[in-house]
């Protein structure tokens, strides 16, 4: 099954959606509820990672019987140092972000506890493709 | 429309002369778990939390409570009345607490026993258990069993969340049957009668979520009882006032059934959520870890917390006026000493603590499809494919809430297409289908005009 939504820059209002509707989802097909809230947790952790850095975005989510890809790709300034951004505490949000309870620094940390599998694409100037996994299995 | 064996042990009744089939509860409903058949309005038991929204929005008043018989009280010697604050919210501050027990004894009850006397109790048994599961980040009070049984069906992952302390009704029943056998009397001849103000509690006295026993023998309804007090209330009689078996209500116990009423027992930054609406966004961003809930979070499915019930007469903000006024009242009492002082009895709290435990609280989530992950995939595919061939204006014409659903119900085997008004009108599967969801209220172009 395969679910596309749109991500708008600075739209925190609206991010989750997608979260949302992976969710009920994936409790429509009886999957178990640590896999699920894996699931939306890291989903909704990009989205706001796209929410807040990106000019704008899609994310794509492919659900099949073994398990759940989630890519999330943006046109945006891009991570100049990724070994930077896994670590848990350090974040480049502005102010404006942190001040809304976002911008902690553990945006990438959290995702990559939480999947499986996790693949950062990104160029400085163009764009990030985050791409994770959660095995159902 | 019950499917399988049913986990929960409803007290809502529609009545099929009054119900006219008017799709309001099936709208309202928060688990989807009405639809219209044959005319009439059908609950399915499995998806139904108790929570009464159906029953404040039904403009027939077709939807009821099933209460036990009022003369049943009379099968005991002892006849304990359980009275909950929200019921002396009902009446006119201008009566003493003291004048509405003395009516309910006149109708019948030996012994009136006020449910939140002993709230200091409860708040010890939700401390301790916090202090027990460090590991749990954001608890959910259990008071409000509309709540436990909304996030066991819509929001399984949630159930460990939840802080596994009984009712404070169960607390109370106990208490007094301690007290009155303690005095003598043969426990059989002991009859606890609780007075509610919704319909979920009911249901969790008549199957409990912890699966344990309750020592309640029976639930009265609150609008029952207040319309027969309050015609005694304004008779002139004048007879010596009597005083409730537990005479020891704090400012924090009468306040503890409105909204806010247990977070401000806790230290630290907590979360009093109400309102049916309020609770589902909550507990749907929590579930996503998109609100980091740190310590208890209260949550009540009626605005302004029991107040709001389902069974309660009066206005939910005067009724929360009228308690917030009492309070006060109760504190000065206590000030003068009027009021019993709280005992600290140990061993007291050690059998309290195991009585009011609930061992587990079980996930029964209403959205799988199918036992079988490949079948509940081929299942939701088709469902989706379903969803967008129906027309998305959520008319209910079919019977069910929204297209959503009854792209559900079609997969399930429940509904069949043809039912959508929108797909094709005119076949004569979608005559019949009507005639099943509607009955035989077809209306022809002609007037008699």
């Amino acid at each position: 099954m395969h679910y596309t939504f749109k991500i708008e820059r600075g739209n925190f209002t609206d991010a989750g959606q997608a979260s949302s509707s992976v969710k009920r989802t994936l409790k429509q097909l009886g999957v178990d509820p640590a896999n699920i809230k894996r699931t939306v947790v890291a989903l909704f952790e990009a989205e706001i990672n796209a929410v807040a850095h990106a000019y704008g975005g899609t994310i794509d989510v492919d659900i099949d019987g073994e398990k759940i890809v989630m890519v999330v790709a943006d046109e945006g300034p891009g991570i100049p140092n990724l070994d930077l951004a896994m670590q848990e505490g350090w974040s480049t949000a502005s102010p404006q972000v942190r001040e809304m309870g976002y911008g902690a620094g553990m945006g990438l940390p959290n995702i990559k506890k939480n999947t499986d599998e996790l693949k950062i694409d990104t160029k400085v100037g163009v764009g990030t493709t985050v791409t994770m996994t959660v095995k159902l299995a | 429309m019950a499917s399988g064996n049913t986990f929960f042990n409803h007290s809502l009744i529609v009545d099929a002369d009054l119900c006219q089939g008017c799709t309001a509860c099936v709208r309202t409903c928060p688990t989807g778990a009405i639809r219209i058949r044959d005319g009439k309005a059908v609950m399915n038991d499995n998806k139904c939390v108790d929570c009464g929204e159906c029953i404040k929005i039904c403009p027939h008043k077709a939807i009821h409570v099933r209460q036990d018989d009022f003369s049943l009280i009379d099968n005991y010697k002892y006849r304990v009345c359980l009275v909950p604050a929200t019921f002396i919210a009902q009446f006119d501050t201008k009566y003493r607490t003291r004048k509405i027990y003395s009516c309910l004894k006149k109708l019948g009850f030996t012994h009136i026993y006020e449910v939140e006397h002993e709230m200091e109790t409860v708040i010890k048994l939700y401390k301790q258990y916090m202090e027990a599961h460090p590991d749990i980040h954001t608890f959910i009070s259990p008071y409000c069993p509309a709540v436990i049984r909304l996030i066991q069906v819509k929001f399984p992952s949630l159930v460990e969340n939840i802080i596994r302390v009984r009712a404070p009704f169960e607390l109370a029943s106990r208490s007094i049957i301690k007290t009155l056998v303690d005095e003598g009397a043969a426990r059989e001849d002991i009859g606890v009668f609780y007075i509610t103000p919704c319909a979920a509690k009911i249901a969790a006295f008549r199957s409990p979520v912890s699966g344990k026993e309750t020592c309640i023998t029976g639930v009265i309804n609150m609008d029952f009882l207040y319309n027969k007090v309050q015609l005694m209330l304004h008779d002139s009689d004048k007879d010596a006032l009597q005083p409730p078996v537990n005479h020891s209500l704090t400012s924090r116990d009468v306040l503890w059934p409105l909204a806010g009423g247990e977070t401000v027992n806790f230290k630290g930054y907590q979360y009093a959520v109400d309102g049916l609406q309020n609770v589902i966004n909550f507990l749907e961003r929590l579930e996503d870890e998109a609100i980091d809930a740190e310590g208890l979070v209260e949550m009540r499915i009626c605005d302004q917390g029991c107040v709001g019930g389902a069974l309660t007469v009066q206005d939910r903000f005067v009724a929360r006026k009228r308690l917030e006024y009492r309070a006060g009242v109760f504190n000065r009492l206590r000030r003068k000493g009027e009021h019993r002082q709280f005992t600290d009895d140990p061993e007291f709290f050690r059998w309290v603590s195991k009585e009011m435990e609930i061992p587990e609280i079980k996930p029964r989530s209403i959205y799988k499809l199918n036992d079988d992950y490949a079948e509940a995939f081929k299942m939701a595919e088709r469902m989706k494919k379903i969803e967008k061939a129906l027309p998305g204006v959520n008319c209910a014409a079919c019977g069910a809430p929204s297209c959503a659903a009854l792209a559900e119900d079609v997969v399930r085997g429940d509904a069949s297409i043809d039912t959508c008004i929108f797909i094709n009108p005119d076949s004569d599967s979608s005559k019949e289908a009507f005639r099943r969801i509607w009955g035989n209220r077809t209306k022809t172009n002609k007037t008699d005009e």
